[in-house]
């Protein structure tokens, strides 16, 4: 036999005895992985009608404009109950305690409790197909990620800003009390709300329910929703606040791929701009649209990457903006009072760009980063977020960066960085 | 002569190839029973733990609470998926419908289209998680007949299935399903992505009479690339229920209350 033929067939033979390695190493996994079911446990969790966690909070920020830097600590106690009662009524709670100090190194301090009565109503179906409650209510609309045009009910909603996240923006706020119809059907329904004027006046006192703030006039909204296609499903609205005029929205989302979302949300109708809502501009009621686009791809490691274009054409352009700026320091610090309590762009136009990555290389470790962009000042604000969880407990480390230039979006804020390390345990 | 020859000879070639025709399985049929056997006919619940586990130890576990409901038109499962735990995801809400799928966050009360690419909660992908019927969305062939160790390491002698997805956007592109000869049982089966990288392994076993068939309660998953990854989804609680359809659509998840 040729050396030639010898060698094919000694390597015909290794590879014939590598292959059946490979497949006895992978019988001997199989055969670990059917050993550890053999000694899986049977219990299973059971659902329970409320949730309850605790979280403490440390935060320190290093301020702008010779300002003492400050550091923060929160306790919070977060609750919420859904239990159904008998038969057709259920009834929700919600709320939220922050308990915290405010001190800079200098050692002054002050200590402020702030109560979120987030939600409280009752619900009945007077068949599975048409639902009516009462009470505190918190109507979350909106596709978007960053900035939500018809989420009418935002506005003036939050007591106690633990994040810049506007995860947490929308998690711990209040509802309005208000009165809501529900008809569904297959693939659609119809909404009508109605929240009437409660109280005029907001008031911070840390324990009052506030309805001056999320009640201060009557508005109405229709909602409707109509699935034409398996991954394309609209949702119109149209609400009115007092005697403003009519707003409409539509919120649209579709599937790209297995991969990809896309979404579209905006408002449109007669509204005043920003400035002149908050009073520092005289009445200006025009034609204004508000939107956020975009879009969110998601890669097979889990990561998720959204990005999206914000408008409001009830902020201000390039030259407005500039104007402001050099007008009057209050009526700059007014408007932009306004427009946190809002949640409104104060500016014409943005840029929101999140990632995430859930299981980041580590299982249970989340991470999370997000910038907001200002396009008119180029103004920016860096949020991270690093968080790890095992079955009770998570614990974060925050950052946030703001920057830009003196009196601009991010860089009029008083916090140039903020970093913020919280533990949270769930009962 | 010859031609009485001729007719015996054609007949008896007609005759061979209908005993053959009746012999041979048909491979639609088999994966479609085989669905039958896995999923009940009627809209239904179940409670699902899964618990995964790394190199031989538990590193976590989830439950769900399933509702599913067949589409009368397309024979696909539709299902409301509701998380009872670990604590942190209580009570979110995931709903599928092929690919159109929404998730509901209590706490937020948003309520968001995610893509199947995304796995919000868990290790399972969306797809291993909630009911499915591979007859309708995947085009079987028989490949061979051959003996294959089921999840108990009981020889079986099985159906060996070459399974390719015939819908768009499924989860798997490929599949090799064995199923017992006579009882139509998924014994294993071996998914695959569209460049053949193998995905995942799954095992069906602990077979019990449930809801009016004797159906798998226990799915082993074996992760392709890393075999030391292992998931065991167990199934209990089985009962018939009510799904109304409007129950699965996005706007009922924020209002959602089994009990």
């Amino acid at each position: 036999m040729t050396f030639l033929a010898r060698f094919g067939k000694t390597c015909t033979l290794g590879l014939l005895l590598l292959a059946a390695a490979v497949n006895v190493l992978a019988q001997d996994d199989e055969a670990a992985a059917l050993g550890l079911a053999d000694l899986t446990p049977e219990s299973a969790a059971h659902p329970r009608s409320w949730r309850l966690f605790v979280e403490g909070a440390f935060e320190q920020a290093y301020m702008h404009f010779g300002l003492a830097d400050e550091q923060l600590h929160r306790a919070t106690i977060d609750l919420q109950v859904d239990k159904t009662l008998s038969g057709d009524w259920r009834v929700v709670f919600a709320d939220r305690l922050d308990m915290g100090d405010v001190e800079n190194l200098n050692g002054a301090a002050s200590i402020s409790d702030v109560n979120t009565l987030k939600e409280a109503y009752v619900s009945w179906a007077a068949k599975t197909s048409l639902l009516f409650d009462a009470g505190r209510i918190n109507p979350r609309l909106g596709a978007a990620t960053g900035y939500n045009p018809t989420d009418e009910f935002r506005s003036d909603a939050v007591r106690s800003v633990d994040s810049s996240d506007p995860v947490s923006l929308r998690e711990n706020r209040m509802g309005s009390v208000m009165l809501r119809g529900q008809s569904l059907w297959t693939g659609g329904s119809l909404t009508a709300l109605f929240s009437p004027k409660l109280d005029s006046h907001v008031n911070t006192a840390g324990y009052n329910v506030d309805l001056g703030a999320t009640n201060h006039e009557d508005r109405w909204m229709l909602i409707a929703s109509e699935q034409i296609t398996q991954s394309v499903n609209p949702q119109l609205l149209v609400w009115r606040e007092q005697d403003n005029a009519p707003q409409f929205g539509l919120n649209l989302t579709g599937l790209l791929g297995t991969a990809a979302v896309a979404y579209l949300e905006c408002s449109a109708g007669r509204s005043p701009s920003l400035a002149a809502e908050a009073m520092v501009l005289p009445p200006d009621t025009a034609f204004r649209s508000r939107l956020a686009g975009g879009a969110t791809y998601t890669f097979e490691n889990k990561l998720s990457l959204t990005a999206e274009y914000e408008y409001s054409g009830a902020g201000a352009d390039a030259s407005q903006w500039r104007a402001l700026q050099a007008g009057p320091l209050a009526a700059y610090v007014q408007l932009r009072v306004f427009a946190f309590d809002a949640q409104d762009m104060v500016t014409r136009r943005a840029a929101f760009i999140l990632a995430s990555w859930q299981d980041a290389g580590i299982r249970d470790l989340d991470l999370k980063a997000w910038t907001k962009v200002d396009l008119i000042d180029r103004s920016r604000m860096i949020w991270l977020e690093a968080r790890y969880h095992w079955r009770r407990v998570e614990a974060a480390l925050q950052l946030q960066y703001d920057s830009g230039t003196v009196l601009s979006d991010f860089g009029a804020l008083p916090q140039a960085r903020i970093g913020t390390a919280l533990l949270r345990y769930y009962f | 002569m010859f031609d009485r020859l001729m007719c015996a000879f054609a007949g008896a070639t007609l005759l061979l190839a209908s005993v053959a025709a009746l012999a041979a399985p048909d491979a639609q049929s088999i994966l479609a029973a085989s669905d039958a056997v896995r999923n009940p006919d009627k809209p239904f619940g179940l409670t699902v733990l899964l618990i995964e586990y790394r190199n031989g130890r538990q590193v976590g576990d989830n439950t769900l609470q399933v509702y599913s409901r067949a589409d009368p038109s397309s024979g696909q499962f539709r299902s409301l998926v509701r998380f009872v735990a670990p604590p942190r995801d209580a009570d979110k809400l995931m709903l599928k419908n092929g690919n159109d799928m929404w998730f509901f966050d209590p706490s937020s009360k948003a309520t968001i289209r995610i893509s199947p690419q995304q796995r919000l909660l868990g290790q399972a992908a969306n797809g291993d998680v909630v009911t499915v019927n591979l007859a309708k969305d995947y085009h079987a062939e028989l490949a061979a007949e051959e003996d294959v160790q089921d999840g108990d390491r009981q020889m079986r002698h099985c159906y060996k299935l070459a399974v390719s997805a015939t819908a768009p956007n499924v989860t798997y592109d490929h599949l090799e399903m064995w199923i017992a000869v006579g009882s139509n049982r998924p014994v294993k089966a071996r998914y695959y992505s569209e460049s053949g990288r193998l995905l995942k392994t799954a095992y069906f076993r602990r077979f019990q009479t449930q809801l009016g068939g004797e159906r798998p309660t226990e799915t082993i998953i074996i992760d392709g690339l890393d075999p030391n990854w292992v998931t065991v989804m167990r199934y209990s609680d089985y009962a018939w229920r009510e799904v109304p359809e409007v129950w699965l659509q996005r706007d009922f998840l924020p209002r959602f209350k089994p009990e």
